[in-house]
C-alpha cells in the first residue's frame, strides 16, 4: 500500500487528523495481533495504547523500506512482547521451554468449551500462545521467533507442536463445517 | 480425548489469520494519550512554513520531484521529456494570505502524488523494456542515495520541516519508481539490487 506522503508528513508534525487516519487504517490489524498475544482483553487494550504511542513516536524513522503496515506490525509485536515480559507472563517460557505444565491450565480443560480458535488460545500459556500466534497466524519463522522470545528455534518448534496439539484437543467438539466463518463456528457441546 | 481434524484445524487457523476484528480502543482514548505525550500538537501551519526560505524550499522540492519522476514517458521513445511540473509557479501576487498559499501548496502536493501514482499504474507503453528497467534502476539508486543523505540529516534534526520535505519527496518518488519498475520488468527478472 502506498502510504499517503502528505498524511505521513502531517502525522510526523503532530496533526491529529493525519494520525487518526493512520490509526483508522491500520488499527484493526495491529490491535488483532496485540489481542492474540495478550489473551486478556483488558491487558490488550492497555498494551495497544502503548503500541500506538510507540508507532507515533517512531514515525520519523519510517524509511519506506517496507509497507507501512508491516513496519507498524513489527513495532506492535516487539512492544507487546516487551510488555508481557515486564509483567512476567513470558518468564516461564523463557526459563523452561520444555516444561509441559506451562502449556495450559489442565484442571479446567475438561469443562472448557472453546467456541473459536481465539478463545482456545486463551488456554495456552503466554509463551506457548506467543509461539503459536507468531508462527501460525503472523508467519514468523522459528528463527525469528527464537530471536524475539530469547529461545532456540528448536524450542520454538517444540512449543508449537505442543500448542497445536492442545488447541486441536480444545477444539475437538467443533463440527467439521468447512463453510463456517471464524468467530462464528458451530460447536457441539459434549 | 479426540482432536479436531488437521484439515479443519488448518482452516480455523487460516480464518483466524484473515480476521482483524474490532479495535481495542477508541480514537478518543488514543488521542488523549498522544496529546499527553506531545505527539498531537496544535501546530499552526505558519509555524513551520512562515519563513520565506522554507516556502521556497517546499517549492523547490515540488519542482525537483516533478523533474525527477513526473513526466518520463517510455512511449515517447525513452527520452526524458521536458517536465510540465517544472514550469515556474504563478506569481506570489496571486495569493492574498499565507494560509491561502499553503492550502494551494497542499493541494498541489496531493495532486502531484496522485498523478505520480497514476503514472506508475498506467505507464505501460515502454518502447524498450531493457532501457526502462535500466532507467528505473538508476533512478532508484539515486533516490536511495538522496534518502540516505536526508535520513542522516533527520537523525540530527528530526523535526526540521525542510529536511522532512526533501526526505518525503524522495520517499514518494522511490515508491512510485518501484511501482513503475514492477510494471515494466519481465516476470522472470527479480530485483536484487540497483
Amino acid at each position: 500500500m502506498l502510504i499517503d506522503q502528505l498524511d505521513l508528513r502531517r502525522a510526523i508534525a503532530g496533526d491529529e487528523r493525519a494520525l487518526q487516519r493512520l490509526w483508522s487504517q491500520h488499527a484493526p490489524h495491529i490491535d488483532a495481533v496485540v489481542r492474540r498475544l495478550c489473551g486478556d482483553p483488558e491487558l490488550a487494550a492497555d498494551v495497544s495504547q502503548e503500541v500506538w504511542m510507540q508507532i507515533f513516536r517512531a514515525l520519523p524513522s519510517y524509511r519506506g523500506d517496507s509497507q507501512f503496515g508491516t513496519w507498524a506490525h513489527r513495532i506492535a509485536v516487539n512492544r507487546t512482547l516487551n510488555a508481557l515480559r515486564k509483567i512476567r507472563r513470558l518468564a516461564k517460557l523463557e526459563v523452561d521451554i520444555e516444561d509441559d505444565s506451562a502449556l495450559v491450565e489442565p484442571d479446567t480443560d475438561r469443562t472448557f468449551i472453546a467456541e473459536s480458535i481465539e478463545q482456545a488460545m486463551t488456554r495456552l500459556s503466554p509463551g506457548a500462545r506467543a509461539v503459536f500466534v507468531l508462527h501460525d497466524i503472523e508467519g514468523y519463522t522459528h528463527g525469528e521467533i527464537g530471536a524475539e522470545l530469547g529461545i532456540t528455534p528448536g524450542g520454538s518448534k517444540s512449543q508449537l507442536f505442543k500448542a497445536r496439539a492442545k488447541l486441536r484437543k480444545l477444539l475437538a467438539h467443533l463440527v467439521d463445517d468447512p463453510n463456517s466463518v471464524a468467530g462464528k463456528v458451530h460447536v457441539a457441546r459434549v | 480425548m479426540s482432536h479436531v481434524s488437521e484439515d479443519r484445524f488448518d482452516q480455523l487457523v487460516s480464518d483466524e489469520r484473515a480476521r482483524d476484528g474490532a479495535t481495542l480502543n477508541t480514537w478518543e482514548i488514543i488521542a488523549e494519550r498522544a496529546k499527553e505525550e506531545g505527539l498531537i500538537r496544535d501546530i499552526p501551519r505558519l509555524r513551520w512554513g512562515s519563513a520565506p526560505w522554507t516556502r521556497a524550499a517546499a517549492a523547490v522540492v515540488m519542482l525537483a520531484g516533478g523533474v525527477a519522476i513526473g513526466r518520463w514517458m517510455p512511449a515517447s521513445g525513452g527520452s526524458e521529456a521536458p517536465v510540465a511540473a517544472a514550469t515556474p509557479a504563478p506569481a506570489p501576487a496571486r495569493f492574498t494570505t499565507v494560509e491561502e498559499a499553503w492550502a494551494t501548496l497542499d493541494r498541489a502536493s496531493a495532486e502531484y502524488q496522485s498523478a505520480s501514482a497514476f503514472l506508475a499504474a498506467n505507464n505501460s507503453g515502454a518502447a524498450s523494456v531493457a532501457d526502462s528497467v535500466s532507467i528505473y534502476r538508476n533512478r532508484l539508486a539515486a533516490l536511495e542515495q538522496l534518502m540516505n543523505a536526508t535520513a542522516t540529516a533527520r537523525e540530527n534534526a528530526p523535526r526540521d520541516p525542510v529536511i522532512n520535505q526533501y526526505y518525503l519527496a524522495a520517499l514518494g518518488a522511490r515508491e512510485a519508481t518501484f511501482q513503475q519498475l514492477g510494471a515494466v520488468r519481465p516476470a522472470n527478472l527479480r530485483l536484487k539490487g540497483f
